[in-house]
């Protein structure tokens, strides 16, 4: 029964209202406690910004396709090469890092909660497998099912009791978190090189479009009772004028959860695109906040982009290809038989180009413009808008005008002719900076009823402590001293260990997996389903009975079982 | 001017390379500077490898001359970054010299490893001897290698010379092996004696091979004869597989039909 | 007798997950579904009984507890030792084998450097277009398989994902899906293709540049023939190639070991990176060990780079052609090696063959092999996939657990290793 004692801390907690009150805060076995005598261990906090500890709702940091970009990148290896060292063992990488350097880097920033973004259950072997060296963080995993047969087949039936059922095995066999949708039904259509355009358009092979995907596998979701909603990549990622598709998605989504969101819409800067091409590409932030900000049962991310070297990876493979096509660089693309696809480019994001510039600006404009930071969370789908290491960045250029208008001043000039953000005057809060990197996520993500995102009895000790005395430090002029205080935690707290102090880690964080297994009635489980069985063995090039991933992979890990409906 | 002399001390394992990348003029500026070199998994002083003798004061690189004698054959990564000055190598020199190098001299009287000059800026290398494989080429994952300066090869040089070469020079006056400027962008690659496949995927620059180029690729175009210091030579554009933006002069070339 | 079902054979990047095996008394006596070559290993003998050390010149049985002391002590010793092998183990065992080149400082490397390490060369300048074979089962109407000949390296190759597979897209696979082979010589496979190119060794990167120009619609350049190949058959190839609804390009060791190596196999990459503007096409490279891929997999997530990382300097650096195996033995850059799960004396040249030999040499092996005889030290483990258990990732990337069929007292791979970088661990006071 380990106890720790952090005393005088400056607590930001806002999913416990708390708004920057100094106190103690005591810590037995992992667990926050009212009060421990004689700990084993004080920390004096005192005039320290003490959070919850971070949580990343969407990144990409572990399974085949975040490997795939290191395997295809000796040259992004070149950066961040660090030798093992004390408990540390040896990282490389900068965009694309080893799952050590991945795993140090956000800790040292205090996060403490990652979720995979992307993982085809497929190859969710591969991603608990990196999980398991991912050792300072809490792992969840969003389970791919945008082009799975089995699920499409339901749908096109109307049989959606039937698709929760798919669900429900992939999820607990994948050991998945949550339901993620890329591109819903552009990823089949590029089993053929095709695409679709938007959610109306019809998914060749299949009778049906990717609005019909997206309703349905919402009403399934919630038939599961999971604790996520579904995590939505919109279709038509990355083009001049997509907004529409965007509005008109967010225009169907059924609101049927009242306790959280029904919809999870990611990066969503990749989406607010107005224009006819690339010469009249232009922000169209302002329409999406707006639908945002009328739409209590969606909640977003903002997908933020920042200037420099990184790689863009994703499920979506028919938009890298496209990038592709508009990069000539190099291009990895890899179909998953029978449920999605994915791809890979590297990318230069340069302040001198317009369309990155404008790219920029959405990110920031989303964030200003969406009221509720409760469903805007910051996030730079990393890597793709960025690596995770600029969020401090972006936290303070979301706090300080006068730090954005520096910067706008060095962007490409038309940049102002396209955006709004020069005229937006507001500035975030350490509050709303707190709700947008920790509690938002924990809300968003079902995650508060297993004790993440606050600092009370009862939570998990997971807990970051800057070293920001906020009484002292005027965000909107000293924000140099915002991106180093949450660059490097003094204490970085993992289930009452610390795990990182002043950006050296500790070897073991204390790693869990969450996972769901939702119970189901035996009609909807198709282990036992024939038909299911058959045409898996059919048409996978694996043999159903080694497809789930076994339990051993997970070690530590933490099994949500919810009772499904159907 | 500084005189620094390093000579190569006998070695019980004389293969293992040495890695000593702060064998550079500059780096003789700092009088209080501690120099290290690695020997596999063991950092040394540099005087457990080498006799190090120094003579005279200098306010700048460009006064520095190096002078490496001895078995330096397996001596890696010398010259790296250099800046200015001159090192002088009186053997062989191992893998990597003059990597990144930006200006000065590194003069080789014997042989080169491969990766003579990779990623090369500026400066000029001159080695009187052979060099081998990947002379003034690119790192693996990289789209751009040599960018600026000059390597002379007085010998011949392996294969994949010039590799991604994207600015600066290459003159090769023996033979090149295969594929030398494979990859190429930007820069001139001059090939004295023989070579085989130049230039696949080239999409720019210039390559000169006065010799035969064996197994010339099929998907340059022939643009008919020209001279060249009053050699005649034929000039072609290509490579055609990409977008054709480059240009061979082959004074003889074979097919493979 | 028992029967166990869905096990999967540890021989070929194939990985095949629907063997049968049959046991009797502790021992596998027939096998069902198997390839001839998965048979074998199946029902393979020579295994060792304890590990061995030779003392002057003569093999002497020693117990686990001094072969692990012993190895610690050769390995610490070294100013630049080289950990060889790990494409015929899984994973898990990989994974020690980075933690304990770390400490170690040498330089770690797997079999890729001898077959795909150029293929791997090739994606990092250019990238990978590819597909899981499950794809190219449901989806693929051409194949073409280029420098490599499935019916004798991957047997079932053709059965389970191309030629006699029949998938969703495909009700008659054979009948409906086209095969071109090249090669320099006209292989088993070769007989059964629609379309055979044999190609000049040597020859590839002119072929491949010559379809591409093609494409490009700069046909008028190509001469009559190229590296023996007519421009009839290049055009006709061309268009297959562009008019088919789904492609897959399989490459082997005859394009990448082939003159110009990695070149060759970037061209092949580009030239389906080219026929994606027209239709959809993928390539794979036919990958050998039945965990190669997996060694690459780890290696990355663990260290930055697939293969060949040098760890001497404490950071991790990557040169292939500097930091391989065969390299690095060559030139007699490496002071002790150890061997984990391969036989580089039966494959690798005789220069570095003769290194291993003058070197403190350390071999974990369930079997007697080629390098055991220029060894100083065996270990002798369970072999993955009878008697140990493990994940694999096939030549596609699907990672796969690799079941055991039996218990025996032979220690894991991942056992041993762990055990000797434990020791290694105390003995430098970590």
């Amino acid at each position: 029964m380990k106890t720790l004692l952090i005393k005088n801390a400056f607590v930001i907690d806002p999913i416990q209202h708390i708004s920057g009150e100094t106190m103690d805060i005591a810590v037995r076995n992992g667990k926050i406690v009212d009060d421990v005598k004689n700990p084993d261990e004080v920390i004096d906090a005192q005039g320290m910004l003490t959070l919850p500890g971070g949580i990343d709702s969407h990144t990409h940091i572990c399974g085949t396709k975040v490997n795939f970009g290191r395997y295809m990148s000796p040259e992004d290896m070149r950066a961040g090469r660090t030798s093992r060292k004390g408990d540390m063992h040896a990282t490389a990488g900068y965009s694309v890092p080893t799952t050590y350097g991945n795993s140090y880097r956000y800790s040292r920033m205090g996060y403490t909660t990652l979720l995979e973004g992307a993982m085809a259950p497929m190859e969710a072997r591969h991603t608990h497998e990196e999980f398991r060296y991912t050792p300072m963080q809490d792992c969840l995993a969003n389970t791919l099912f945008d082009g799975n047969w089995f699920a499409l087949q339901a749908i096109q039936d109307g049989d959606t009791k039937r698709l929760a059922g798919i669900l429900a095995w992939y999820l607990s066999a994948a050991k998945g978190f949550g339901v993620k949708l890329t591109n819903p039904g552009g990823t089949e259509a590029w089993g053929f090189g095709k695409d679709v355009s938007c959610i109306n358009d019809p998914i060749p092979n299949f009778d049906i479009t990717p609005l019909e995907i997206i309703v349905k596998m919402i009403e399934a979701n919630e038939m599961l009772n999971l604790p996520h909603s579904v995590h939505l990549h919109c279709n038509n990622l990355g083009k001049p004028g997509n907004y529409m598709c965007t509005l008109d998605t967010y225009d169907a989504i059924p609101d049927i959860n009242d306790k959280r969101q029904s919809l999870y819409s990611t990066h969503v800067q990749f989406h607010s695109y107005g224009g006819s091409s690339w010469n009249d590409f232009c922000s169209k932030a302002e329409d999406i906040a707006r639908s945002v900000n009328d739409k209590p049962h969606i909640v977003i991310d903002t997908g933020q982009v920042m200037f420099g070297k990184t790689t863009t990876m994703t499920a979506d493979g028919p938009m890298e290809f496209n990038l592709y096509r508009l990069y000539h660089n190099k291009w990895s693309n890899h179909d998953i038989e029978m449920e999605t696809g994915s791809g890979i480019i590297p990318v230069v994001y340069r302040k001198k180009n317009l369309v990155n510039a404008i790219m920029w600006a959405i990110g920031l404009e989303l964030a200003l413009l969406v009221d509720d930071p409760w469903r805007c969370i910051l996030a730079t789908d990393n890597p793709n808008g960025a690596p995770f290491v600029k969020y401090p960045e972006v936290m303070a250029l979301l706090m300080s005008k006068e730090y954005r208008d520096k910067e706008f001043e060095t962007l490409h000039k038309s940049t102002g002719r396209r955006v709004a953000l020069p005229a937006i005057e507001r500035e975030l809060t350490w509050d709303e900076i707190a709700v947008m990197t920790r509690s938002a996520q924990a809300r968003a993500l079902g995650l508060i009823d297993y004790g993440k995102g606050y600092l009370s009895e009862g939570a998990e000790a997971d807990i970051a402590i800057y070293p920001i005395d906020v009484d002292s430090t005027d965000p909107a002029r000293d924000y140099e001293r915002i991106i180093n205080g949450f660059s490097t935690t003094e204490y970085t707290i993992k289930r009452g260990e610390v795990v990182c102090r002043r950006g050296t880690c500790t070897l073991e964080g204390n790693h869990s997996t969450y996972w769901v297994k939702p119970h189901v009635s035996p009609a909807y489980d198709m282990s036992k389903d024939a038909a299911f069985i058959d045409g898996f063995n059919r048409y996978y090039s694996i043999r159903r009975a080694n497809y789930p991933v076994g339990e051993e992979y997970l070690g530590r890990n933490v099994c949500m079982e919810t009772e499904a409906s159907i | 001017m500084m005189k620094v002399i390093l000579e190569v001390k006998e070695r019980h394992k004389p293969n293992l390379p040495i890695e000593a990348e702060c064998i550079t003029p500059k780096n003789f500026l700092d009088p209080e500077r501690e120099f290290h070199v690695w020997k596999g998994n063991k950092e040394l002083d540099i005087t457990d490898i080498f006799h190090v003798r120094k003579d005279g004061t200098a306010k700048s690189a460009e006064q520095v001359e190096i002078t490496i004698r001895g078995d330096s054959s397996h001596i890696k990564r010398v010259g790296e970054y250099m800046d200015g000055g001159k090192i002088l190598i009186e053997g062989d020199i191992g893998m990597h010299c003059g990597n990144f190098m930006s200006a000065g001299l590194i003069e080789i009287n014997g042989n080169a490893d491969s990766w003579l000059g990779r990623e090369m800026h500026g400066g000029k290398i001159l080695c009187h001897g052979d060099a081998m494989d990947y002379a003034g080429s690119g790192y693996r994952g990289e789209k751009q290698g040599m960018r600026g300066g000059l390597i002379e090869i007085m010998g011949d040089a392996g294969d994949f010379a010039g590799e991604t070469m994207a600015g600066g020079e290459i003159i090769i006056h023996g033979n090149a092996g295969d594929m030398p400027g494979v990859d190429i962008k930007d820069g001139r690659l001059t090939i004295m004696g023989d070579c085989s496949r130049p230039c696949g995927n080239m999409s720019g620059g210039e390559c000169r091979i006065f010799g035969t180029a064996y197994d010339m690729l099929p998907t340059f175009r022939n643009e008919g004869l020209t001279a060249i210091d009053s050699v005649q030579i034929t000039r072609f554009s290509g490579d055609y597989m990409s977008r054709g933006l480059g240009t061979i002069y082959v004074a003889n070339c074979k097919y493979m039909d | 007798m028992q029967e166990i079902k869905d096990m999967i054979c540890p021989f070929c990047g194939c990985l095949c997950d629907d063997i049968t095996l049959e046991i009797e008394a502790g021992k596998i006596v027939s096998t069902d579904n198997c390839c001839t070559i998965g048979n074998a290993k199946f029902l393979g003998k020579n295994r060792l009984k304890n590990p061995i050390k030779k003392i002057d010149g003569t093999w002497t049985d020693i117990t686990y507890e001094e072969a692990v002391d012993t190895a610690v002590e050769m390995l610490l010793d070294a100013d630049r030792p080289l950990l060889f092998g790990w494409s015929g183990t899984h994973g898990e065992a990989q994974c020690v084998g980075v933690h304990m080149n770390e400490i170690l400082g040498g330089v770690i490397d797997n079999t890729t450097s001898v077959c795909h390490g150029p293929s791997i060369l090739a994606i990092q300048e250019v990238g990978h277009p590819g597909c899981t074979l499950g794809q190219v089962k449901n989806r693929a109407d051409l194949i073409i398989y280029w420098g490599c000949n499935p019916i004798e390296a991957h047997p079932r190759h053709m059965s389970r994902y191309t030629t006699y597979a029949d998938g969703y897209f495909l009700d008659n696979a054979f009948r409906n899906r086209k095969v071109i082979v090249v090669d320099v010589r006209e292989t088993e496979t070769a007989k059964v293709a629609d379309e055979f190119i044999r190609i000049k060794p040597g020859g590839d990167y002119a072929v491949l540049s010559s379809l591409r120009a093609i494409l490009r619609g700069k046909s008028d350049m190509i001469p009559d023939s190229v590296a023996g190949v007519s421009k009839t058959q290049l055009m006709q190839v061309a268009d297959m190639c562009k008019t088919c609804s789904f492609g897959a390009l399989f490459f082997g060791v005859g394009l990448t070991m082939a003159k110009g190596k990695y070149k060759n196999v970037r061209n092949a990459i580009e030239f389906v990176d080219d026929l994606n503007r027209h239709t959809k096409f993928t390539l794979t490279p036919m990958r050998g060990h039945w965990n190669v891929y997996g060694a690459n997999e780890v290696m990355a997530w663990m260290t930055g780079y697939p293969y060949a990382v040098d760890f001497c300097r404490g950071v991790a650096f990557y040169n292939p052609g500097e930091t391989t195996a065969i390299d690095i033995l060559a030139r007699k850059e490496c002071d002790a090696c150890m061997i984990v799960a391969s036989d580089p004396a039966a494959h690798f040249p005789r220069a570095c063959v003769e290194q291993l030999r003058d070197i403190p040499l350390v071999v974990i092996d369930p079997f007697e092999t080629m390098t055991t005889t220029i060894a100083d030290l065996q270990i002798p483990v369970a072999v993955t996939g009878i008697d140990a258990e493990g994940t694999a990732y096939r030549m596609d990337g699907i990672p796969i657990k690799v079941k055991k069929a039996m218990d025996s007292d032979y220690p894991s791979d991942t056992e041993i290793l762990t055990r000797i970088y434990n020791k290694m661990l105390e003995v430098k006071g970590l």
